[in-house]
């Protein structure tokens, strides 16, 4: 009885193994590849001035990252609305706090952030748009709603003292990024040890076994988008708050960050597969590699060049591996 | 035919080593042109890994090939196809999106390099599904069709390409008894033709009915080739299974209690309509019928996969309403669905993770999932059910048809719902693991559940049910006794052409 289940079996593991190989060890060692090559070429990279830099820009897209690892996972594709709730985010932090003070102005600012995720999901979940279609319409709504709103304007900020606490330390360690660690864990835990992300791989790795099984496929969907558009929410503020001004277009190109890192990282893009700290990986890895471009004056077409190559082949070993691990 | 007698493969001493497993020790397996040759054996024995050898996607560790009268080393499956040989697998692998004469004709599209010529192509394939007696429009896009449809168009496939060798893995598990004739007579004017058939099924009756020679294998060995005159179903599952099977539809008797789950009246509009029957602590309702006749349509709209716009469903003696699958499960219903591949099971999890899918929240505080209970579940499931390998960690896409089916229904039977509907639960599973699901079910009943039984085998609900209702277009018959069943009967019922 057992020899064609043997035969799959070995077959697959041959195939597991390669995959974690690849995206745990593989990627720790591009990592560690990265800091090597950047120490060497130039001085500034080992300095704790240059990777507390990185560290904290790391934070604000990293935000973004644990959400957009619920939306590949959900099998969700990608969430192009981030820079209108990164922008939503930052310009009603900063523009609400005349009025009614900094935190519920920033509380506000994610709470609307995530009324733009409500959208989202309630599009891709419920009606069965495509999330690409849905969500680009739906931040291209978004960010004319808040560039009608500020009148097309900068904003700047008003309030020092939520200024000094956002660009402050606690312990040594920028504000900022234990906020990304409390929301990275969070991510982490929600996703590999509850309920809610039991059901999101479910659904993202046989959607119809999973509605099948009686998850409630269409709201763990849209859930996906609405924690994106929180964590958008919360990464604009954030950037808000430490930049003092923001501009509708601030959240420009953090969706491809966002969704380079958690490709890189080795979650699949067709769901079903992939955890929070993969994609932190994948998050790391480009950082560094940006980082070390630039101080070893790589020029910025060439830069991009690189990402995209990176992208490409990322997606690419996803694809092959899962031939090889399904077949 | 001149070519009859001649050997259209001859296969001898193959062996199959993989790290650790011998998958087949020594298999002399010949077939000759003009007859139809079945290969039976328990799931595992070695059937897919001979078939992939032959189909060029294994080499064999050991052994020789001999396609007509040359010896043939094959490395792809293309070095086959272009040996002409062909093979038509259990699971569709034709494209939705295409027409009928797209399919037929994929990857070897008539006409020059750029140019596709459609009406040639559409022609062609005409001319091929009406030699094989199939009433299918090329032009048709294939997701249109029934799934038995689709599977007469993968032969038809197979067949365009004017193969010497056709290699038919369990054909009939997605076909009605009718259908089945439908698809024998088209094996038998290919066998007419001189083309040599192999013919994988676990449908010993069918075997009987079809094959001129059949070859039983067991545990990677080949256990005999014998001509199928002489020999009955009760000698090849004693060769399969290397022990007497006494009774391959165990029915044990359960105490009939009160209503459990009622349907009145109900109709989805489209698929059914008018549809009541109603199922008793301790009973097995079979719903048969031909493919297509709208019994999981009832069945996926009861569990909440889709709407009803007339009739009532009452469990227990209350009506409940229900809208999504988490309200058929709180109201006590589950449901095992048809296709275990698309809606059974989540391939990329582990059976822990596919069995407790359904009461995740039960085993949830504060949003945590309980690490123990999550495992205690599984432990008592794959126990309860013994699944192989005892493994609740293995990826639950690793474990063999029977086996899934195990966990599928485990994973419902952990919601202890009081009235379980199984579609077509024994479905490509072989004897043994047959054997176990019905046991599991005669179990369940004798506890006092009730259970809906889907199945077209009609041997497994005249064995297993106690009541039936027969379903054809959408309607649905008395329930009738077992008592006053036969398969001609049921057969009347579900074609409409006699009124028994």
């Amino acid at each position: 009885m057992e020899i064609g289940g043997v035969n799959r079996n070995d077959r697959f593991t041959r195939g597991s193994r390669l995959v974690d190989v690849l995206s745990k060890a593989g990627l720790a060692f591009a990592i560690v590849a990265v800091m090597l090559y950047g120490s060497l070429v130039s001085p500034a990279f080992f300095t704790s001035g240059n990777l507390l830099n990185v560290l904290t820009s790391m934070s604000i897209v990293g935000i973004v990252v644990v959400g957009m690892t619920f939306v590949l996972v959900v099998g969700g594709l990608a969430d192009l609305s981030v820079p209108a709730t990164i922008a939503c985010g930052a310009i009603l932090s900063l523009g609400l706090q005349p009025m009614i003070g900094p935190l519920p102005a920033f509380l506000l600012a994610v709470g609307l952030a995530g009324l733009i995720g409500l959208l989202n999901g309630g599009l891709v979940g419920y009606v069965g748009i495509n999330p690409i279609i849905a969500t680009l319409g739906v931040g291209t709504i978004g960010l004319g709603i808040v560039q009608a709103a500020v009148g097309g304007v900068i904003v700047y900020g008003s309030n020092p003292a939520s200024a000094e606490f956002a660009k402050g330390r606690l312990f040594g360690i920028p504000v900022v990024v234990l906020i990304f660690l409390v929301i990275a864990l969070v991510g982490h835990f929600v996703l590999s040890r509850s309920f809610w992300g039991r059901w999101t791989l479910a659904t993202g790795g046989n959607y119809s076994a999973a509605e099948a099984s009686a998850v409630p496929v269409r709201a763990v969907k849209a859930g996906a988008f609405v924690i994106t558009a929180l964590a958008s929410g919360i990464s604009g503020g954030l950037l808000g708050l430490t930049l003092q001004s923001a501009r509708p277009l601030i959240g420009g190109g953090y969706e491809f960050s966002a969704i380079t890192a958690v490709v890189v990282g080795g979650v699949s893009i067709v769901g079903g597969f992939g955890s929070v700290p993969r994609a932190i990986a994948g998050l790391i890895f480009v950082q560094l590699l940006t980082n070390v471009m630039v101080l070893d004056g790589v020029r910025t077409p060439i830069q991009g060049f690189l990402l995209g190559i990176l992208i490409v082949g990322a997606v690419g070993m996803d694809a092959a591996l899962r031939k090889r691990g399904v077949a | 035919m001149t070519v009859a007698a001649d050997c259209a493969l001859d296969m001898r001493g193959i062996s199959k080593n993989f790290p650790g497993v011998k998958a087949l020790s020594n298999v002399n397996f010949a077939v000759k042109f003009g007859t139809v040759h079945a290969v039976v054996g328990e799931n595992g024995a070695g059937k897919s890994t001979l078939m992939k050898i032959l189909n060029g996607s294994y080499a064999p560790t050991s052994g020789t090939i001999k396609v007509g009268d040359a010896e043939v080393r094959m490395r792809r499956p293309a070095d086959a196809q272009a040996l002409g040989i062909r093979m038509v697998h259990q699971e569709i692998n034709l494209v939705p999106d295409l027409t009928v004469a797209e399919n037929v004709y994929l990857g070897r599209m008539p006409g020059k390099w750029t140019f596709l010529r459609k009406r040639e192509m559409v022609r062609a394939a005409a001319a091929v599904l009406d030699e094989l007696g199939a009433a299918i429009n090329p032009r048709e896009r294939l997701g249109n069709l029934s799934i038995s449809q689709q599977q007469l168009v993968e032969i038809a496939k197979a067949y365009a390409a004017q193969p010497r060798i056709i290699v038919l893995d369990e054909p009939t598990s997605s076909l009605s008894e009718h259908e089945t004739a439908a698809l024998f007579r088209i094996l038998r004017k290919m066998r007419d033709d001189g083309i040599a058939i192999v013919y994988i099924s676990h449908r010993l009756k069918e075997v009987l009915e079809i094959a001129d020679e059949v070859t039983v294998l067991r545990d990677g060995s080949m256990i005999q080739t014998r001509p199928i005159k002489g020999i009955k179903a009760a000698d090849m599952i004693r060769l399969m299974v290397g022990r007497e099977v006494s009774n391959v539809f165990p029915k044990s008797p359960a105490a009939i209690g009160k209503s459990v789950l009622r349907v009145e009246h109900i109709s989805d509009g489209q698929r059914f309509r008018d549809v009541s029957f109603e199922v008793r602590a301790g009973e097995i309702l079979g719903l048969t019928g031909l493919v297509g006749a709208g019994r999981t349509e009832v069945a996926r709209a009861i569990f909440g996969l889709s709407r009803l716009v007339e009739g009532t469903v009452s469990v227990n003696g209350r009506e409940v309403s229900i809208n999504s699958p988490s309200q058929a499960v709180r109201a006590g219903i589950a449901y095992v669905p048809e296709d275990r591949k698309g809606d059974g099971v989540v391939p990329g999890m582990s059976v822990r993770e596919n069995i407790s899918l359904p009461i995740l929240r039960r085993l949830t505080r504060f949003g945590r999932i309980s690490r123990s209970a999550d495992r205690a579940l599984a432990r008592d499931s794959v126990k309860q059910f013994s699944i192989s390998p005892p493994d609740g960690e293995r990826r639950i896409s690793l474990l063999s048809g029977g086996n899934q089916q195990k966990a599928v229904i485990a994973k419902w039977l952990a919601a202890k719902p009081s009235a379980l509907i199984l579609d077509e639960p024994t479905r490509g599973v072989d004897v043994g693991a047959k054997a176990e699901i019905h046991h599991i079910i005669g179990q369940l009943v004798a506890g006092g559940m009730a259970v809906v039984m889907i199945s077209s085998e009609l041997p497994e609900i005249l064995g297993v049910c106690d009541r039936v209702v027969v379903m054809r277009d959408g309607y649905a018959s008395e329930p009738l006794l077992r008592s006053e069943l036969s398969e001609e009967r049921i057969m009347a019922l579900a074609t409409g052409e006699e009124m028994a």
